[in-house]
């Protein structure tokens, strides 16, 4: 009774938390209006014909529609902002470029979206052609016996070094919540448990793949599969259902950030407050009856100072 | 470190995550980083809750109801900023921001990391807005509001000067300024406000400008430039004020009228505008270009840029040039066309001498100066001799707010570059959108905190020391009315033998003027020019 209970129960219901919860905090998000266009410009805005903008100033500091498309294509799948990181060395006062804050993020998030497509091959019967060319590719054919597939390998060493981090150097540990571990360790777990799966103790790959079949196309069945890809199953369903109610979220936050969302076009393009207040203070005439002299006397002197020499 | 004046440590602490749950009150507040309270006359003008309190006491008095007030105000805020919930949200403490706070760098203190600082705010999102926050408390990096947590908040959210350098970094993009800004909001609601920025906004709200000087006050300053420039230039400039049907108006941040070395910016003004023959204006209603109001709330940012509108649309101007600030460009550019819908009597903001259709201005109708100048040198409009400078080794500063709310670079780099021989870079790191704070911007600018500045500017003073040294720079100019006031005490604490400027007065030295029967002997600030006169 319990097998079928947390193969088939327990992934849908952390499916469908996780895509209520995502599509409820974007539209949570979304509710709050946006007042003001605040872009960081981090490059050469558009201006006179004759100042140069280079192509990075373009992305850096859009001004189009599709100047701003580019900017966010490259926070979200390049993480541009991360690229341009220093470090301050107290010592030499200086800053030095370190992108290994940036490498190890790249390292993770890109094998780990890459493990994901491998995934596709448990979901699909049969195993399309473009998927088995690129289980070859990344798994480097011929170069290992068996395969090893190379983005499994570099998203747990990512997430390595990505602990590392927040273990042993003195600002991030500082800053580091218990969240931010569990976190981590969620996804280090469910990854080691993969490759555990796949290149220590040999999980059978029939049962899995009868049972990922029936899951999606909504005909579960349980089958008989290995204790140790029972635990796989379930912490990726725990990481899953936690994605919505945690830090997690910046893969959806960071396209709803007006930081990076809006073109700095603000002088050309006037943004409308959907709540501006109306105006309170003083108006001309009211300053007028305040100071009424000394405006008189300018007045007096034809709206003119003159220097007295 | 050898060569730093002995006052100054920097002591880098890494505390647990408990430890920074922890509020840091009034017993742990130094002398120089604290603020002083807003005064009484300002705070019933503006309509802010008043009572006397100090922040060295135990006791803040904070109103009865304080924290539903705080709280109610909190959600109020959240249902109006989208930036504001995103990044409570979405922050996964990566650090890419703790060493990009010059405040951070210059004191150690880990409250400081611009993270460390919105999770002062964060904490109390978590309790009370979110459900995880709620259940797992301390677990989930959720803390109660009380009233050790209102000092904390008070204490580290004027040590920020809204520069968004950390945004910059930022891989969401997460800005600090907007966070503190709101937060200085919700302390305001409470009565936990600040002195030196109320002052400015309570004299900006009454008389038109920060200074609080009256009409006769900004023309009688307008009057004691136009003799100065008599002085270098034996030229008798006629300067127009409050005049109807002009086809300009001209705002500059009033420490322009008043202080050093802004004087001979605006000294520059005047000699550039009557060389142009310009159809301008002052005002004396809109006779700021700055908006402290920026620093606080969106009301009080909005109360004060209105004036400019209001004050364009009764002189009957076509469009607005505005002058060298900062945090003015951040409104100008950013916020005040969405803040006050600019009036219909304006018209396209085109350079009556070359014109050049400002297309980039073409909504607001504000231009400013460096992009005015430059294109007045590009058309070759007005003549230079750069070598007037020649006594100066220029470097430039970004200012925060036209760098990362603007993204002015290359204009006055053209333009410096046009009227003077010698310009060198700050290193990279240090420039451009990566730029450094003077370490006074956002309010800041205030005498009882004069260590918290030190060490802000400390990033900046040693970039500055880099270039002094490998180039033998000599002037720091920069387009910012704050900068010009803090740099000078900042370069003397750091022991720079630099002086400070702006870009108009390098414009204003090299300017070739029709008038002019004989060759100048002095720069605008009376320095012999080598080579020419009296050695």
């Amino acid at each position: 009774m319990i097998v079928p209970l947390l193969e088939i129960a327990v992934p849908y219901v952390a499916f469908a938390i996780f895509l209520i919860g995502v599509i409820y905090r974007a539209i949570n998000w979304a509710k709050s209006p946006v007042p003001l266009k605040i872009p960081t410009t981090c490059g050469q805005q558009y201006t006179l014909p004759f100042i140069r903008r280079t192509i990075y100033d373009r992305f850096d500091s859009p001004y189009t529609k599709w100047e701003t498309i580019g900017r966010m294509f490259f926070e979200v799948f390049f993480f541009r902002s991360l690229f341009r990181n220093t470090r301050y060395y107290y010592t030499r006062h200086e800053h030095r470029d370190t992108r290994f804050l940036w490498f190890f993020a790249i390292l993770f998030h890109w094998s780990f979206l890459l493990v994901l497509i491998s995934h596709l091959r448990f979901f699909l019967e049969p195993v399309p052609g473009w998927l088995e060319f690129y289980m070859e590719v990344s798994g480097l054919k011929g170069a290992f016996v068996p395969e090893i597939y190379i983005p499994g390998i570099t998203a747990f060493v990512g997430l390595l070094c990505l602990f590392g981090r927040r273990l042993f150097l003195g600002k991030e540990r500082t800053i580091s919540l218990p969240s931010d571990y569990l976190a981590l360790i969620l996804l280090i777990s469910v990854i080691a448990t993969g490759l555990l799966m796949r290149y220590i103790i040999k999980v059978p790959i029939e049962p899995v793949k009868e049972l990922a079949i029936g899951l999606v196309t909504f005909h579960p069945v349980a089958t008989d599969v290995h204790p140790l890809f029972l635990l796989h199953l379930l912490l990726a369903c725990t990481a899953l259902a936690y994605f919505p109610f945690s830090k997690l979220m910046h893969a959806a936050g960071v396209l709803f950030s007006p930081t990076r969302n809006m073109p700095n076009d603000n002088r050309a393009r006037t943004h409308v407050n959907p709540w501006n207040p109306p105006y309170k203070g003083i108006t001309w005439q009211e300053y007028y009856e305040m100071y009424k002299d000394q405006l008189d006397e300018i007045a007096e002197e034809g709206y003119k100072v003159r220097p007295e020499v | 470190m050898e060569e730093h004046p002995e006052v100054l440590k920097i002591e880098q602490k890494f505390p647990s995550w408990r430890d920074m749950l922890k509020p840091v009150t009034e017993k742990d507040f130094k002398p120089g980083f604290y603020h002083y309270p807003i005064l009484e006359k300002d705070a019933q003008a503006l309509g802010i809750p008043y009572r006397d309190w100090d922040p060295l006491d135990k006791d803040w008095k904070l109103p009865p109801d304080w924290k539903e007030t705080f709280l109610n105000k909190f959600k109020e805020l959240l249902d109006k900023y989208r930036s504001l919930k995103v990044f409570m949200d979405i922050c996964v403490r990566c650090g890419a921001c703790a060493d990009k706070c010059h405040y951070y760098v210059g004191t150690g203190d880990p409250k400081n990391m611009p993270v460390a600082r919105a999770e002062t705010l964060r904490s109390i999102y978590r309790r009370y807005f979110t459900k995880i926050g709620q259940i797992f408390g301390e677990w989930a990096g959720a803390r109660e509001l009380t009233e050790d947590v209102i000092k904390e908040l008070y204490y580290y959210f004027y040590q920020c000067s809204l520069c968004r350098r950390c945004s910059a970094f930022c891989p969401y993009g997460i800005d600090t300024a907007e966070i503190v800004w709101r937060g200085r909001e919700l302390l305001n609601s409470i009565g936990v406000s600040h002195r030196f920025s109320f002052i400015s906004i309570a004299a900006s709200a009454r008389t038109g400008n920060h200074l609080g000087l009256l009409p006769g006050g900004v023309a009688g300053a307008l009057q004691s430039v136009a003799e100065d420039v008599y002085d270098i230039t034996g030229i008798e400039i006629e300067v127009p004020v409050n005049k109807k049907g002009a086809e300009i108006l001209f705002v500059s941040p009033s420490a322009d009228f008043f202080a050093t070395p802004h004087w001979y910016v605006c000294m520059g003004y005047l000699m550039l505008f009557h060389e142009l023959g310009l159809d301008y204006t002052w005002s004396t209603y809109a006779s700021e270009g700055g908006n402290f109001g920026t620093f606080q709330s969106y009301e009080l940012a909005q109360k004060l840029n209105h004036k400019i509108y209001e004050e364009a649309e009764r002189l009957g101007v076509k469009w607005i040039l505005g002058g060298e600030c900062g945090h003015m460009w951040r409104d100008k550019h950013q916020f005040m066309a969405t803040m006050n819908p600019p009036p219909k009597t304006l018209e396209d903001p085109v350079n009556p001498i070359t014109g050049t259709y400002f297309e980039n201005a073409a909504e607001t109708k504000m231009v400013h100066i460096a992009e005015f100048v430059a294109d007045l040198i590009k058309h070759k409009k007005i003549k230079l001799d750069p070598s007037r400078n020649d006594h100066w080794k220029v470097t430039f500063h970004d200012s925060c707010n036209t760098a990362r709310g603007m993204g002015l670079f290359e204009e006055p780099r053209y333009v410096i570059k046009n009227v003077c021989n010698y310009f060198y870079e700050m290193p990279e790191h240090t420039i451009r959108e990566k730029t450094y704070c003077c370490g006074s911007g956002g309010g800041l600018l205030t005498e009882e905190v004069m260590e918290l500045r030190m060490r802000g500017g400390m990033p900046r003073a040693m970039a500055l020391k880099h270039v002094h040294k490998r180039f033998g720079v000599n002037f720091l100019c920069t387009i910012c009315a704050i900068d010009k006031a803090a740099f000078p005490h900042l370069l003397e604490f750091w022991k720079l033998p630099v002086e400070v400027g702006g870009m108009m007065e390098l414009v204003g030295n090299a300017l070739i003027m029709k008038d002019e029967d004989q060759e100048r002997t002095t720069d605008l600030r009376g320095n012999p020019l080598p080579g020419r006169g009296e050695e």
